[in-house]
């Protein structure tokens, strides 16, 4: 992959937190180097405490890692870039206060979107989530998964290259994370954008990505890039053929011995 | 379950009333008949007793004076108490050094030291207000304090994610996250400066309506006195009506 068609660029990334001998000190990712192409998904999946957040931190620059560097756009990261990476959080990040168009407009705001265009865009991306009935909802008004969904048309609305989304569907039941991962493919064909995605199951990284990247057990690296080739959007079907399960089987594989590891390390700092 | 119970579970305000008035006809019946005139006056006398009251020469200008001194208390303690509670609060460092201190202030019986107050500000409005103003500020703070701290660090990340700065982060994340706290701090806070303002009055005054009370208690004259606690419970439960309206307009999302 050349620099130009890379969406992404992780080069040689590490962070620890906490000085060397401290007892809070944790070596939570090691030396990591990533491509990530234009209109990707790539899904992050490993064990707990393998990094991958923290990854997802530093390449949206929220985090400044302890050496190496990311380049999104051939541009350093050095801090937040709103103009070209949004976020997807994991529950809970809307404003309680804010309806649900008032949180859109208020990211609108932050990101610097002329006043004049709000409210078309809040439209747009109300009605490419299916909210557009509930504008006016406070969050505690609507389920988990209507929360993400306004999160989601919160980010889109910011109209950014890059979506970033750190285990946006964690906290929703299987069921209604099944419809939001065909919903996401859908509107991923549609709209090109590159997403890294973070996520626990197996299950949604082969539904959703283009490739998965499995981390290693604490300090965490990519152990293993798994190709997934399975044109967007994702038909429901997807997941009953013999390719989704073949690959699901590939990924249990790998994570398997990592989580193990996982496991079996903080059995004994227990100790 | 009778239809009268079920009338009642459904409508609590009926029984809040009933209870007011079962306690003013024992008051009446108390008052009446079996406790010396001296010492208190049934509530129908009370009543009919504001007109005489309103009408003793500087009641009109005390109650102003009182109402001048509280608002002035409430206004400073409301600027004092919203800016160091958010200078304390929003820094952790500040919050562990400080938060203790204002903690132990906020304890201490104020009422041992309002003797320094009247010596340093007078017998006029001013020690008043300032007696007025250390009551009220303190659980302002308090709940500005404690309000900022639990602000979810994600609204944060959030939001410096999508480039807000730190005016947007002020106006439009900490702000409207603190204020439930900060109108629960301001009917603690309203609580507090009457009760300063009072104390002071009746401590020392040559006005206002804490001079008044002291006259009416000496005097034994108990109905204008209860008289004039009418009128001042009836201000104080005005301000305290119009700090919930407010509340109730900023917390229509929760």
């Amino acid at each position: 992959m050349t620099a130009r068609d890379a969406a992404v660029r992780i080069k040689g990334v590490s962070h620890q937190f906490g000085a060397a001998g401290d007892t809070q000190y944790v070596r939570a990712l090691a030396d990591t180097s990533l491509d990530i192409a234009r209109g990707e998904l790539l899904c992050l999946i490993g064990p707990s405490g393998c990094g991958k957040s923290t990854l997802l931190n530093v390449i949206g620059g929220l985090m400044t890692p302890s050496s190496g560097s990311v380049e999104v756009a051939a541009k350093p990261v050095r801090g937040p870039m709103p103009h070209d990476i949004a976020f997807v959080f994991q529950e809970h990040a809307l404003f309680p206060w804010n309806t649900v168009i008032e949180n859109v407009r208020l990211g609108m705001l932050f990101q610097g979107v002329p006043k004049s265009e709000h409210a078309a865009r809040a439209k747009k991306s109300l009605e490419a989530v299916g909210l557009t009935e509930f504008a006016n909802h406070y969050p505690s008004q609507l389920s988990g998964g209507m929360r993400q969904r306004a999160a989601l048309a919160r980010a889109l609305s910011l109209e950014t290259d890059i979506l970033l989304m750190d285990e946006p569907f964690a906290a929703l039941d299987e069921q209604t994370r099944m419809i939001l991962g065909e919903d996401l493919s859908v509107l991923l064909a549609r709209t090109e954008k590159t997403i890294v995605f973070v996520t626990h199951s197996l299950g949604e990284a082969v539904f959703l990505a283009d490739r998965v990247a499995v981390f290693s057990a604490r300090p965490g690296t990519i152990k293993k890039i798994m190709r997934v080739d399975e044109p967007h959007p994702r038909r429901p079907d997807f997941v009953t053929s013999e390719k989704f399960t073949a690959l699901r089987n590939e990924l249990y594989a790998l994570l398997h011995d990592e989580i193990r590891k996982t496991v079996s390390e903080s059995a004994r700092s227990e100790d | 379950m009778s239809a009268a119970e079920q009338f009642l579970l459904r409508h609590p305000g009926v029984v809040r009333l009933g209870v007011i008035v079962a306690i003013l006809i024992v008051w009446e019946i108390a008052a009446r008949w079996f406790i010396d005139p001296l010492f208190i006056a049934p509530p129908s006398r009370v009543i009919a007793s504001l007109g005489a009251v309103w009408q003793t020469n500087g009641v009109p200008a005390a109650l102003r004076l009182t109402l001048f001194e509280l608002a002035v208390a409430f206004a400073i303690a409301v600027a004092i108490g919203l800016t160091v509670g958010l200078a304390v609060g929003l820094q952790p460092f500040a919050r562990r050094s400080l938060a203790p201190i204002i903690l132990l202030l906020y304890g201490l019986p104020q009422i041992t030291i309002l003797p320094l107050f009247i010596l340093y500000f007078g017998i006029g409005a001013a020690s008043k207000i300032a007696f007025g103003v250390t009551h009220g500020m303190f659980p302002i703070m308090l709940a500005i304090i404690a309000g900022v701290q639990n602000l979810k660090p994600v609204l944060l990340t959030s939001a410096r994610s999508m480039g807000a700065s730190r005016w947007h982060i002020l106006r439009y994340v900490i702000f409207p996250h603190m204020i439930p706290s900060f109108f629960a701090g301001m009917r603690l806070g309203m609580t507090g400066v009457l009760l300063g303002v009072l104390l002071a009055e009746l401590y020392v005054s040559t006005a206002g309506i804490g001079h008044f009370t002291t006259m009416f208690t000496e005097n034994f004259d108990p109905t204008k006195l209860f008289g004039l606690i009418a009128m001042l419970a009836a201000m104080a439960i005005v301000l305290n009506e119009i700090v919930r309206r407010a509340e109730i307009h900023f917390s229509r999302w929760r």
